[in-house]
């Protein structure tokens, strides 16, 4: 395969920011036109919070179950594994075949997803994944 | 100005306006599916007429997209009193654009050999592109999250919330996926990625298992059905958009529609091998016409894949949300662990790339047997034994009665 080369770091980058550019200007350019063009009336039942006909009971910024915060918790034990092993996935493949530092590359790849795999049985066996 | 940024403006501005024009279309598509699937025939009266132009035909309802989008902005774009202002109107955009910037770094048609230089048909052709790509999409659970929070409405928050939680877990199995073909390849390059694909075979083949689960996870990223947990209209009304109307509305159903396109195209290039056609070897630079025909290919592989997942959004029931945590955390999280750890000890014993699929084969034949063997931990919850709920215990039937 013929090794093509990667564009210099402006072409690289700044195509990124014309898309960001275009990107927020579409969707506030249409918040604006919508608030424009559109009718506005307004009423004291019009502004109720929609529950299903019912009047509203409190407000809706309350306690919520705890077990969404265990979710995030775990999200974290796991997402912060996978952003460690992404230099090593890019790294790995091209050691030289021989070389010394593979079974050490490995091992070290080994062990950290190894403990991450005690903290996973120690959540399953703590019933962090039931929810039922 | 170098050559290459100049390629990619214009590639980024024609596959913008591309995917804006497709995403309206792809809304007929979903009706036009749907109808097919429940045997009607769906929307065919609004033609390209609009009354004015002399076309008599209806155009098979082409016209639909537009009226819609017309109809939306004259509709009242109304802020209730007690939603949290600043972050009411952020959250639609907020949601619309991390779908956008994802297509920056999809490899669309190759290169494109102009003189002596070879240029990337890619808006931003940079080294972490699939990297970029996980780290934007997940910017989007912020626009559902605020849109729930800052509703003020109890319909809101609890799709807000679900759809976090479903977000959250089904990026740990999809980081894992693009993962272990990154460590297949050594490379992070989208475009590098591609390349490995058209000189071997695609990343399906020799992964499929791989394949069926980052599938899976870009339905639940999107909060397509079955995951549409979060927008659930018999439990929640109309989830975190309950209380949006008019553009606002219309830019969350937009920023979803997108998404599937952005996801359906980062499958393409990591397992369905981007530009690359079976059987037929394509020159890797070319001139203008082999960048046009690549990048056909790779929308027409977008397209079968988008047809798919409407497919199954018509098809299958929806899950239940203990069902759905369950399957992103006992089913796909062990699952691809298993399969990194096997790739990773493939390239270490530096085996040929068919190894991956026996050893795909054998983990999903291991998954099946273990899976219903493991016992399933301790409860959290407590059962309250409410008369009523499904925890109370059944009344002992009276006969004489």
């Amino acid at each position: 395969m013929p090794s093509i080369p990667a564009a210099d770091p402006f072409s690289h980058y700044a195509p990124i920011g014309v898309l960001l550019l275009m990107a927020a200007a579409f969707g506030l350019g249409n918040l604006l036109l919508t608030s424009i063009i559109g009718p506005s009336r307004h009423g004291k039942i019009k502004g109720m919070v929609y529950e299903s006909g019912m009047n509203p009971i409190g407000s809706a910024k309350r306690r919520f179950n705890v077990r969404f915060y265990i979710v995030a918790m775990s999200f974290l034990v796991f997402d912060v594994e996978i952003v460690f092993l992404y230099p090593w996935a890019i790294t790995f493949p091209s050691l030289a075949p021989d070389s010394e530092l593979a079974p050490w590359f490995l091992g070290r790849m080994l062990f950290f997803v190894l403990t991450t795999l005690i903290a996973y049985a120690y959540a399953w066996r703590k019933g962090v994944f039931r929810y039922d | 100005m170098s050559a290459q940024f100049i390629t990619s403006v214009v590639t980024l501005v024609v596959i913008a306006k591309l995917i804006m024009v497709s995403c309206a279309y792809l809304i007929l598509l979903e009706r036009k599916v749907a109808a097919w699937t429940q045997d009607r025939i769906g929307p065919n009266r609004v033609g390209l007429s609009f009354g004015v132009l002399p076309i008599r035909h209806h155009c098979w309802g082409a016209g639909q997209p537009l009226a819609d989008g017309i109809k939306l902005f004259l509709k009242e774009d109304y802020t209730p009193p007690g939603v949290d202002r600043g972050l009411f109107l952020l959250a639609p955009v907020i949601v619309v654009v991390p779908a956008m910037l994802g297509w920056a770094v999809i490899p669309w048609g190759g290169y494109l050999g102009w003189g002596d230089s070879v240029l990337h048909v890619t808006a931003a052709p940079i080294h972490i592109g699939v990297i970029y790509m996980l780290a934007i999409g997940s910017l989007a659970v912020y626009g559902v999250v605020l849109g729930g929070y800052a509703s003020n409405n109890k319909y809101s928050f609890l799709g807000g919330l679900r759809a976090t939680a479903q977000m959250l877990s089904y990026e740990i199995p999809q980081g894992l996926c693009v993962l272990t073909v990154i460590l297949m390849h050594g490379s992070a390059r989208a475009d590098m990625l591609v390349n490995f694909q058209a000189n071997a075979v695609w990343n399906a083949v020799y992964q499929p298992v791989l394949a069926v689960i980052f599938f899976t996870c870009i339905l639940a990223e999107c909060n397509r059905a079955p995951f549409d947990l979060a927008e659930a209209e018999q439990e929640l009304v109309g989830g975190y958009h309950t209380e949006y109307s008019s553009m606002k509305w219309a830019l969350f159903f937009m920023g979803e529609y997108m998404h599937m396109i952005t996801g359906a195209a980062f499958f393409t290039l990591l397992f369905l091998g981007g530009w690359d056609l079976p059987l037929l070897s394509e020159p890797l630079v070319g001139g203008i016409a082999l960048v046009l025909l690549k990048t056909g290919v790779f929308i027409g592989k977008v397209a079968l894949l988008l047809f798919l997942m409407i497919w199954i959004r018509w098809t299958l029931p929806r899950f239940r949300f203990d069902q759905l945590m369950r399957l992103a955390w006992r089913g796909l999280i062990p699952i691809t662990l298993l399969v990194m750890l096997m790739t990773g000890v493939m390239v270490f014993l530096q085996q040929p790339a068919w190894v991956a699929l026996v050893g795909n084969g054998l983990i999903a034949l291991l998954a099946v047997w273990l899976g219903p063997r493991i016992p399933q931990g301790a409860a959290i919850n407590r059962r309250v034994p409410l008369p009523g709920s499904r925890f109370c215990p059944p009344k002992p039937v009276n006969p004489t009665s």
